[in-house]
C-alpha cells in the first residue's frame, strides 16, 4: 500500500489565527477516511488545502506522487506553476455542504461539462460515462432536469456523480448531509457507502457519527487546528485516548 | 386627419434614425460594458481605477452635456470634425457601456463563492469558469435592470436632438415650430410609446426564455 495523499509539517494562518497546527496526514489508495471535530476545529481548512481551495503556510503536500507544494526550511510554502497545479487539482473530486451545482446547466450537463472542458474528452464518451455515474448515484432518470427541479438529497448524488465524472486519484467531501432535512442524509450516505465498497479513496469530513463508524477505515479527530487523534473506527470510538476526544464523542451522542 | 398623414412621412423618417441609433447603442454598448465590469473588479489597480473612473464620470455627468463634449469640444481639441450622427453614438455607446458596467458588475458578485468553488475543483480555468459558469448566470440577474435601461434608451435618443441630429424629436419640433401646431408632438409621443411596448414585448419574451432554471439553488 503506497500513501496517494501525504502531507507533512501543514501550518495555515489566516492573519494572526493559527487555523491548521503543524498537521501531518496521509491517505492510502482505497481508503476511506472521516474527518470528525468540533466546529471550528480546521476540519473543511484541512480539506480545502487539499485542492487548493485554501493555501497552506507552510508544509508540504504530495498528490499521487507530485509534490505540488513544499516549504524550504524557514521559508514560505512554494506551490508549483498555475499550469501544473490545475492538473493537480483536477485529479480531486470536491462535494460540498451546499452542493454547489450549476443551476443553468441541467443535471447531465452539471456532470459532462469539466470532463469535456477540461479532460478535451469526445461529447459522446463523456455522455456515456456521465450515464453511467448518474445510474450509479440513481439519479439517470433525473438527467435533463435542472437543478433546482430536484430535492437536495438529489443534488447532492449529482454533485458526487459530477465529481467522479473527473475520474479523481481522491474524493473530498466536505459534510455533505449536513444541509439535507434528516430523513433524505440516508440516501447519500448509502451512495457513499458504496463507494468505498468499490475501494475509491475518499476523505468525508462529517458530523454522521454513525456513517464514521460504519463506513471508515481510519477515524482522525481534529481539536483547535491540531490533529488530535488517529486510528481505525473501531479504536476511535471504543477507545478514545484523549480527554478531548471522549468528551466529544460523547457531546455527539447526547446531540 | 390629413395634417397627420402631412407630417407622418418626415416624422417616420426621424423615428427611422432614432431607432437606428437606439439598436447600433445596444450592439455596442451591451457587449462593452463586460470589459469595463471585469476591469472595475480587476486585480491590477491601474485598470481597475481607470474602469472605475471611466463608469464614474460618465455616470456621474448629464448625457446631455457628454454630447456636448463630444459633438462641439472634443472636435475643437483635436481639431477634426465630427458630424452629429457619429458624435452621438460615440456618446451614447460610452454612456450607456458605464450603466451596464455597473449593472453587470452587480450580476456577477451575486453569484455565490460556491459555483467558483465547485468550478475551481474541478480543474476549470478562469476563463471556463468566467464565461462557461459566471456569465450564464449572471446574464439571468442582470436580464431585468438591462431591459430597463434599453426602454430608458429608446426615450435618451431624443436627447440628440440638442446636437441638431435630425431624429423624431428634433423633426417634431421643427414641425411644431413651422404650423405652430402641437399635432407632432402628439404623434411623436404615439410613436414612442409604440416603441417602448414593441421593446417591452420583445424584452419579455427573452426574458421568459432565460427563466428556464430559477436563480439560485439551496
Ligand atoms: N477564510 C478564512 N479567513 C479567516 N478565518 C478562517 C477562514 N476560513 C476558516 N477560518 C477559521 O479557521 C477555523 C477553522 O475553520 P474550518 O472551517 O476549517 O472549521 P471546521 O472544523 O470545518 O468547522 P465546521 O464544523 O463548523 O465546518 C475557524 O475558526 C474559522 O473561523
Ligand atoms: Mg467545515
Amino acid at each position: 500500500m503506497s500513501a496517494i495523499l501525504e502531507m507533512k509539517n501543514i501550518n495555515k494562518y489566516f492573519g494572526d489565527f493559527h487555523a491548521l497546527k503543524d498537521i501531518d496526514f496521509s491517505v492510502e489508495e482505497g481508503e476511506t477516511v472521516a474527518i470528525i471535530g468540533p466546529s471550528g476545529s480546521g476540519k473543511s481548512t484541512l480539506l480545502r488545502c487539499i485542492n487548493c481551495l485554501t493555501r497552506i503556510s507552510s508544509g508540504s503536500i504530495s498528490l499521487n506522487g507530485t509534490t505540488f507544494v513544499d516549504t524550504p526550511s524557514g521559508g514560505e510554502a512554494k506551490y508549483i506553476p498555475d499550469k501544473a497545479l490545475k492538473q493537480v487539482i483536477s485529479e480531486t473530486g470536491m462535494v460540498f455542504q451546499h452542493f454547489n451545482l450549476f443551476p443553468h446547466m441541467t443535471v447531465l450537463d452539471n456532470v459532462t461539462y469539466a470532463p469535456i472542458k477540461v479532460k478535451k474528452v469526445p461529447k459522446d464518451k463523456a455522455v456515456a460515462r456521465a450515464e453511467e455515474l448518474l445510474n450509479l448515484v440513481g439519479m439517470l432518470d433525473h438527467k435533463d432536469q435542472y437543478p433546482q427541479m430536484i430535492s437536495g438529497g438529489q443534488k447532492q448524488r449529482v454533485a458526487i456523480a459530477r465529481g467522479l465524472a473527473m475520474d479523481p486519484t481522491i474524493m473530498l467531501f466536505d459534510e455533505p448531509t449536513s444541509a439535507l432535512d434528516p430523513e433524505i442524509t440516508g440516501e447519500v450516505l448509502s451512495v457513499m457507502k458504496n463507494l468505498a465498497e468499490q475501494r475509491v479513496t475518499m476523505i468525508v469530513v462529517t458530523h454522521e457519527m454513525g456513517f464514521a463508524r460504519e463506513v471508515a477505515d481510519r477515524v482522525v479527530f481534529m481539536n483547535q487546528g491540531e490533529l488530535t487523534e488517529s486510528g481505525t473506527s473501531e479504536q476511535i470510538f471504543t477507545n478514545p485516548q484523549s480527554k478531548r476526544l471522549q468528551d466529544f464523542l460523547s457531546s455527539m451522542i447526547r446531540a | 386627419m390629413s395634417y397627420i398623414a402631412e407630417i407622418l412621412p418626415p416624422l417616420l423618417q426621424g423615428a427611422v434614425v432614432s431607432v437606428e441609433l437606439f439598436i447600433i447603442t445596444l450592439v455596442l454598448a451591451l457587449p462593452l460594458g463586460l470589459p469595463f465590469a471585469f476591469g472595475e473588479m480587476s486585480r491590477f489597480r491601474p485598470v481597475r481605477w481607470i474602469c472605475k473612473i471611466f463608469v464614474f464620470v460618465f455616470r456621474g455627468t448629464p448625457l446631455m452635456l457628454q454630447l456636448f463634449f463630444f459633438y462641439f469640444f472634443f472636435p475643437l481639441v483635436l481639431n477634426i470634425d465630427i458630424p452629429a450622427f457619429p458624435a452621438a453614438i460615440l456618446t451614447f455607446v460610452l454612456n450607456y457601456a458605464a450603466y451596464f458596467a455597473e449593472i453587470y458588475r452587480g450580476g456577477i458578485l451575486s453569484i455565490d463563492q460556491g459555483q467558483y468553488e465547485a468550478a475551481h475543483s474541478l480543474g476549470l480555468s478562469r476563463a471556463q469558469t468566467t464565461f462557461g459558469i459566471i456569465v450564464p448566470q449572471a446574464m439571468r440577474v442582470v436580464l431585468p435592470p438591462v431591459s430597463n435601461e434599453a426602454i430608458t434608451l429608446v426615450k435618451d435618443t431624443a436627447l440628440a436632438s440638442v446636437i441638431s441630429m435630425s431624429e423624431m424629436m428634433r423633426v417634431s419640433e421643427g414641425i411644431v415650430n413651422r404650423d405652430y401646431n402641437l399635432t407632432a408632438y402628439v404623434v411623436a409621443a404615439a410613436i414612442y410609446l409604440l416603441f417602448t411596448f414593441l421593446l417591452t414585448l420583445v424584452l419579455n419574451h427573452i426574458e421568459a426564455r432565460f427563466s428556464t432554471y430559477t436563480r439560485r439553488e439551496n
